[in-house]
């Protein structure tokens, strides 16, 4: 089996901890509204699984694809693409149609990454500052 | 004409979905076109790779957004607005 890159399993980690952190939010606005239930925290985990899966698979993509051409990389991404639409579709028919899953609470997380992301250069910019103090200090 | 009312309403859900489903071809376009400036990128200047990886990441992220969006008012169009819509109607007709 081919070796993860670090970077798909850093940024992996960060969505999936952001997926957590919404997905607690999401399960305190239902408490507050008063419409959570069983069908809420299973709906919850179905998006979040498939969101937080969607994003690793598209990052074992793009480590798959780096190593190819520029031909190749493309076609690999739209494939890639495809497969991991019909995957969300499958996991989102599961969430809408079953009644053991909430709609709302199977569909949201779906969109957490993007969230995530959103706030990532707040992250990044810490790290980067971080990162360029003892070059500052150096030059000192 | 109830049968016929049924069937303007499944028929018009579907045609939504299929045309919100033509959004999910950007993203799938634009991805391509993303690694494949990244691999051209990670070529010249091999060091930059986990930078690179992590901006590429990223984008690849947002730009399936919006097949996401198209997806989901797929989903809501095929599963969900038929039924509510046929029980509106006849709630309508008594």
């Amino acid at each position: 089996m081919k070796k993860i890159d670090r970077t798909v399993l850093t940024e992996t980690g960060y969505i999936a901890l952001s997926v957590l952190i919404l997905s607690a939010l999401m399960q305190a606005v239902f408490l507050a509204v008063g419409a959570w239930d069983g069908a809420v925290l299973l709906g919850n985990l179905l998006g979040g699984t498939a969101a937080i899966a969607n994003f690793f698979l598209m990052g074992l993509t793009v480590q798959a694809a780096t190593a190819k051409d520029e031909k190749g990389a493309k076609a690999a991404m739209r494939s890639s693409q495809s497969l991991r639409t019909v995957f969300l579709f499958a996991a989102a028919a599961l969430g809408v149609l079953l009644p053991c899953f909430d709609t709302i609470a199977s569909l949201l997380p779906l969109f957490f990454p993007r969230i995530a992301i959103a706030f990532r250069p707040l992250v990044g910019r810490k790290k980067a500052e971080n990162r360029a103090q003892p070059d500052i200090e150096r030059k000192e | 004409m109830i049968e016929l009312a049924i069937g303007i309403i499944l028929g018009c859900c579907a045609l939504g979905a299929g045309v919100a489903m033509i959004a999910g071809i950007g993203p799938g376009i634009g991805e391509g076109n993303a690694v494949a400036k990244a691999c051209e990128a990670i070529g010249r200047q091999p060091e930059c790779k986990s930078e690179v990886t992590t901006t590429m990441l990223m984008g690849c992220a947002v730009a399936e957004t919006t097949g996401l969006y198209a997806l989901v008012i797929a989903i809501l169009l095929i599963f969900v607005a038929p039924g509510r819509l046929v029980d509106l109607l006849m709630n309508t007709i008594g």
